[in-house]
């Protein structure tokens, strides 16, 4: 039994490695640290217009490949990171970055949520609001009630 | 009233989303904007794939009405569709340019040659049917990247001034030429040929 959880935590760990390996299949040299730091980020935040939901790093797709290449490209002739989005982005569409830039139609995404907040911490007042009067008025009938009674 | 309208609140957004999800049941998660329609053609100059001495530009595009395909012999639905391409080049005339791109060739670490390349195009033009006036052989996939593919088979209608009019991502069959594609190419047929200046 120990021996088979050894084997498993054995796997497990390898299974940490996987992506690193994968990363690596490209093997490209990179003159500076901080160029191979910005081409991972790159990498990572490109999305694959072949297989969707998967970015340029993981994909094995052709395109992703040929993607990947053409970001080391730019980024050796000294482009930068906004360079190398807008390039991409002059091809694909705004689809191929995965953050979305903010305009009229997706601007939305931030204040739907905030203007539900909103209504809801206003909903909530009013209720509130109305209850406390709703239990005077009630308070004050029932005393009368009783006023009544003690006057019969 | 007032109690009826805030009661009915819940049940409008109910709807909404309703109609929103709805929506997106037929929604192509896939279909992508392509952002080279009504843009020229980038610049490139490649070889011919079968006589390598011939080298192309863009001016190839000039005064006639293009389909240019995004082909590969690796490519399974490409060979579907050369038998319906070559139908649509004898009978009426539409003019295929052949935008070629081998997966095996890596433009780093060259795998395959280029005499077993073209031999691979030959025989598979021989069986299938050669819709191509040529093809252009995009070595390192750089024009591929620069028209936008996200693979093969894809098509560019190119009108006569040599600006992209339609961007079809997948294969040319009956349907899609006579709903889709056809249209376009007739009224590009009728279109005179613009000058314009380059990017």
């Amino acid at each position: 039994m120990s021996n088979r959880i050894t084997v498993l935590s054995i796997l497990l760990l390898a299974l940490a490695f996987v992506t690193d390996a994968y990363a690596a299949k490209d093997r490209y040299e990179f003159d500076d640290p901080a160029q191979r730091e910005a081409f991972l980020k790159l990498t990572a935040e490109l999305r694959c217009p072949m297989c969707q939901n998967q970015n340029i790093a993981d994909s094995d797709a052709m395109i992703a490949q040929d993607m990947r290449r053409k970001v080391f490209r730019l980024l050796q002739e000294g482009k930068s990171e906004e360079e190398v989005i807008s390039y991409m982005k002059s091809r694909y569409g705004d689809f191929i970055y995965y953050q979305p830039p903010v305009t009229m139609g997706t601007i939305w995404l931030w204040l739907l949520p905030i203007a539900f907040a909103v209504i809801a911490v206003v909903v909530l007042i009013v209720r509130k609001q109305q209850q406390r009067t709703d239990s005077d008025a009630e308070k004050l009938a029932k005393a009368e009630r009783i006023l009544e009674q003690d006057k019969s | 009233m007032k109690k009826v309208s805030l009661l009915s609140l819940p049940l409008i957004g109910f709807c909404l989303l309703i109609v929103f999800l709805y929506k997106g049941l037929f929604s192509d998660p896939r279909a992508l904007e392509s952002q080279i329609n009504n843009r020229p053609v980038p610049e490139f100059t490649l070889p011919d794939l079968l006589n390598t001495d011939i080298t192309y530009t863009p001016e190839v595009f000039k005064n006639k009405v293009t389909i240019l395909n995004v082909w590969g012999v690796w490519c399974i639905t490409c060979a579907i569709e050369l038998p319906y391409l070559t139908h649509l080049k004898e009978s009426e005339n539409v003019r295929f340019v052949g935008l070629y791109f081998d997966q095996d060739l890596d433009p780093d670490f060259g795998e395959k040659s280029l005499p077993q390349i073209q031999r691979e195009v030959k025989t598979m033009l021989t069986k299938y049917g050669n819709p191509y006036e040529f093809n252009i052989f995009d070595i390192a996939r750089e024009t591929a990247l620069d028209l936008g593919i996200t693979g093969a088979p894809e098509h560019f209608l190119i009108d006569k001034s040599g600006v992209v009019r339609l961007h079809h991502i997948g294969d040319i069959n009956e349907r899609v030429w006579k709903n889709k594609i056809e249209p376009v190419y007739q009224t590009l047929l009728q279109e005179p040929e613009r000058r314009l200046g380059r990017e």
